[in-house]
């Protein structure tokens, strides 16, 4: 059965079928969650709270887009309300984005020891950088560059327009990989 | 259009828009000529493009008992 049947299914009222797709999804769900937040318990929360949502707005999918892209949008908007609930630490401002590109290459990436990403040291790193982005920032980079959303896709599911986008996502890289450049210098 | 020199700030803004997808295009001859010829180039194309893979190869499982908490949540727990 696939993801059509099912959804059929489970707005008739079979149980069965919503468990079935919530099962599919909820793994993707939660580690979207938490390369948003990059915290275990807030990322299962909001797995919990966007399945909330899909179940109670179940009968208003009408498959025009993928289950997938309106599963992000649901915990894109989660992630969002949390985000802004605790609007605690001020993020790197991007207004000017010239001092992305000055570039001293010092280090050669290429002999780093960081072989994989399961390397606990790189994994400060990356989350440390990815901190230091505006959740917006961070949402566009990850549904479009992680995810491997299409830019249409990415400005569905975030509610701005494709040049938006292109320009988020366009800062976010070059600031990331300015990050990670430096913490591999310090 | 100006026909001053492609500078590398230019190359490495057209890397992080495009990540080199359109560089076939003739708008991008200059760039890609450029980026065929300067080495300080062709390193930040590869660092964001690592910095991408990075990201992507970065994964958290559902921790252990998330799956019944959240049937249970939605109580579709005797639907599993
Ligand atoms: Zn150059």
């Amino acid at each position: 059965m696939d993801d059509k049947e099912l959804i059929l299914k489970a707005q008739q009222g079979d149980k069965k079928a919503l468990a079935r797709l919530v099962k599919e999804y909820e793994q993707t769900i939660y580690n979207f969650a938490f390369k948003i937040c990059r915290d275990k318990n807030k990322a299962e929360h909001i797995m919990q709270e966007t399945f909330y949502s899909f179940v109670k707005s179940l009968h208003q999918f009408d498959g025009k887009s993928k289950l997938s892209t309106w599963l992000y949008r649901i915990v894109s908007n989660h992630c969002l309300m949390l985000a802004r609930k605790m609007k605690n630490r001020p993020f790197v401002s991007m207004d000017d984005d010239d001092g992305l590109f000055e570039e001293k290459y010092a280090v050669d990436w290429t002999t780093l020891p960081y072989k994989s990403a399961e390397n606990e040291e790189l994994k400060k790193i990356l989350d440390n950088a990815i901190s230091k982005l505006s959740p917006e920032y961070r949402m566009v980079f990850l549904l479009r560059d992680v995810e491997g959303l299409s830019t249409e896709e990415t400005a569905q599911v975030t509610e701005l327009s494709v040049p938006a986008v292109k320009s988020r996502l366009h800062r976010a890289r070059a600031f990331l990989r300015k990050e990670l450049n430096e913490a591999f210098q310090g | 259009m100006k026909k001053e020199k492609v500078t590398c700030k230019e190359v490495m803004r057209h890397i992080c828009d495009t990540l080199g997808e359109d560089l076939q295009s003739d708008r991008c001859e200059d760039i890609r000529k450029h980026l065929e010829e300067c080495s300080g180039c062709q390193n930040y194309f590869k660092t964001v493009e690592i910095t991408i893979d990075y990201y992507k190869k970065y994964n958290v499982k559902l921790p252990d008992g998330a799956h019944e908490r959240l049937m249970k949540f939605l109580d579709l727990e005797d639907c599993d």
